[in-house]
């Protein structure tokens, strides 16, 4: 579903050239759920948002359901339709009440009539339990509130796959969970997923595949059961170490 | 002192009113010493007054009758030499039963209210403010996208001409535009008016749309391209949006000024309110009172608009 081949993105500030994701190659099946992991500055988030084309790439390419995003040919805008993406800071349109957050894109991507868009809409929230602040503003919701309507937001669009960048790290510990359980359920029903996390439980209980990221690069990638227990490189060991 | 403790009003209101009436007889003092009489009554006439519509003796010959219907006079003349007699009807008949009539001598007067100038005046300023302040606003808006282009031309033309207007007097401005660009292109005063004026007000309003465009955080427009939205899409549903309620306290305070501003188009002989004024003043040399109730009238149109912005930022405040 996702493949990435010799990635790589830098970064220039006051003459230094820094190297945020450093030739990284992988891929991603249909129904697998991969979590980032790694400290911060280690490109994860980068490499993440590198996948649906928002940072644009030096070099190397990244194929979406068999379409090279490079390509000349390539319309990113297609493409996008198809991976959902849901933010640290959740992102949601504070002009626009949380049904026409969800609505909005329907309507103007994907030209879908009132009637179809409110239905999915609302099929979505209650989903994410959230259907009876329907027509508040997102400024009225809590954190926890706010990122599951981006994730209905996002799922309204039928993508194919969906990223995760840092989805809890703006919560406060007590919506932790009520986010990660709409995600797991998402899991379960075979969406694939890339999910950037410093969250080591969902890691464990849900990912197929963990990747540990440092300095732009992949330096491990093991099932969890296998990461977690007994990591190879040494970096990963010291980070586990820490977070654990 | 940190406890918060409450200012006592009353005593500060006091000062105040004391301040404003002293600045009220200073300004009556000082009309006094220059034996300034002053005449209001004068000038409610320019708002509206009636105007006497004289009604004429269709025929030569000589007022037979002479009687009251309603507020109307029916005035009937007998033709010279005999013939069917005909009635005029006027509100006030300046004619007696016997008086002999010249064809089209005026036999009585009908009264009709008109607009004054004062009144028309204003209408000038208000529909040339509005016209100029709409399609400014269309001028600032494709100037403030142009200015943030990732494309040097635009960028380019964007800067030179918010500078260029900026840089300039609108006083100037106005007279290059009739003069120079009005004469090449053979455009209506009014036409030249209302084009410098949208000009100026749209090379601010520019940098206002501009600012407000950036001040909406990135992660806006990452969210709406992240589902698929193009650009365009995402200016017109996601950040324009925002962006124009953000604007809307320093677009109101350009319009505002715009409204003030317009009085610079009298220079070009346009009539609106200032040149009105200045107009009525040569034959009513009431001076102080005209200039007074022009600023009034500016005040007046001023003060209803930036209600009605403020009206709109509160109703855009409901998704706060």
């Amino acid at each position: 579903m996702i493949e990435v081949r010799n990635l790589i993105k830098t970064f220039e500030g006051r003459g230094q050239v820094v190297r945020a994701v450093d030739d990284v190659s992988t891929q991603v099946a249909k129904g697998e759920v991969v979590v980032i992991i790694g400290p911060s500055g280690s490109g994860k988030s980068t490499f993440l948002r590198c996948l649906n084309g928002l940072e644009e790439f030096n070099d190397g390419q990244v194929i979406i359901d068999g379409i090279d995003l490079t390509g000349s040919k390539t319309n990113l805008n297609a493409v996008r339709r198809e991976v959902g993406m849901v933010f640290q800071h959740f992102n949601l349109f504070p002009h626009k009440t949380v049904l026409e957050n969800v609505t909005l894109a329907q309507r103007v991507v994907r030209k879908r009539g009132p009637t179809e868009a409110n239905e999915k809409a609302m099929n979505l929230l209650t989903k994410v339990g959230i259907a009876e602040k329907a027509n508040e503003y997102p400024s009225r919701l809590s954190g926890g509130q706010q990122q599951r309507v981006a994730i209905a937001r996002a799922l309204a669009m039928d993508p194919k796959v969906m990223l995760f960048d840092e989805p809890t790290s703006a919560l406060d510990p007590e919506m932790v969970g009520e986010v990660l359980d709409v995600m797991k359920q998402l899991a379960r029903e075979g969406m694939t997923m890339a999910v950037v996390t410093h969250e080591m439980g969902f890691a464990r209980e849900v990912a197929d595949r963990v990747m540990f990221m440092d300095a732009g690069r992949i330096l491990e990638d093991a099932p969890p059961a296998r990461f977690f227990t007994a990591p190879k490189e040494p970096r990963a060991q010291a980070f586990l170490k820490q977070v654990l | 002192m940190p406890l918060k403790r409450r200012t006592a009003q009353r005593p500060w209101q006091g000062l105040l009113a004391v301040i404003l009436l002293g600045l009220a007889a200073s300004l009556w003092y000082a009309t006094q010493r220059i034996h300034y009489e002053w005449r209001w009554e004068r000038v409610p006439q320019y708002f509206a007054y009636r105007a006497e519509v004289a009604q004429d003796a269709p025929v030569p010959g000589q007022v037979s009758a002479l009687t009251a219907e309603g507020r109307f006079n029916r005035i009937v003349i007998t033709p010279e030499g005999g013939g069917q007699p005909v009635a005029v009807m006027a509100e006030k008949a300046q004619v007696k039963v016997g008086d002999a009539v010249a064809e089209n001598d005026t036999v009585g007067v009908n009264f009709e209210w008109r607009v004054g100038p004062l009144a028309q005046g204003l209408w000038v300023t208000i529909w040339i403010s509005f016209v100029s302040g709409f399609i400014g606003l269309a001028i600032g808006l494709i100037t403030g996208l142009c200015r943030i282009s990732k494309n040097p031309t635009l960028r380019g033309l964007a800067i030179i001409y918010i500078e260029l207007i900026r840089g300039t007097p609108l006083l100037v401005q106005i007279f290059i535009f009739y003069f120079f660009i009005g004469t090449v292109l053979n455009l209506d005063r009014i036409v030249a008016g209302v084009g410098a004026l949208a000009l100026f007000v749209g090379a601010y309003t520019a940098e206002i749309i501009r600012a407000g465009i950036q001040s909406i955080a990135k992660g806006q427009t990452e969210a709406a391209r992240s589902l698929g939205m193009n650009a365009t899409q995402t200016m017109i549903h996601i950040v324009l949006p925002q962006a124009f309620k953000r604007v809307l306290p320093p677009l109101a305070g350009q319009f505002i000024s715009l409204i003030k501003d317009s009085s610079l188009v009298s220079v070009i002989a346009i009539t609106d309110l200032t040149k009105s004024g200045r107009e009525i003043i040569t034959s009513s040399f009431a001076t102080f009172e005209i200039w007074f109730t022009v600023a009034l009238l500016y005040l007046l149109v001023t003060a209803v608009l930036s209600q009605l912005l403020f009206w709109l930022e509160r109703r855009f405040a409901r998704s706060d």
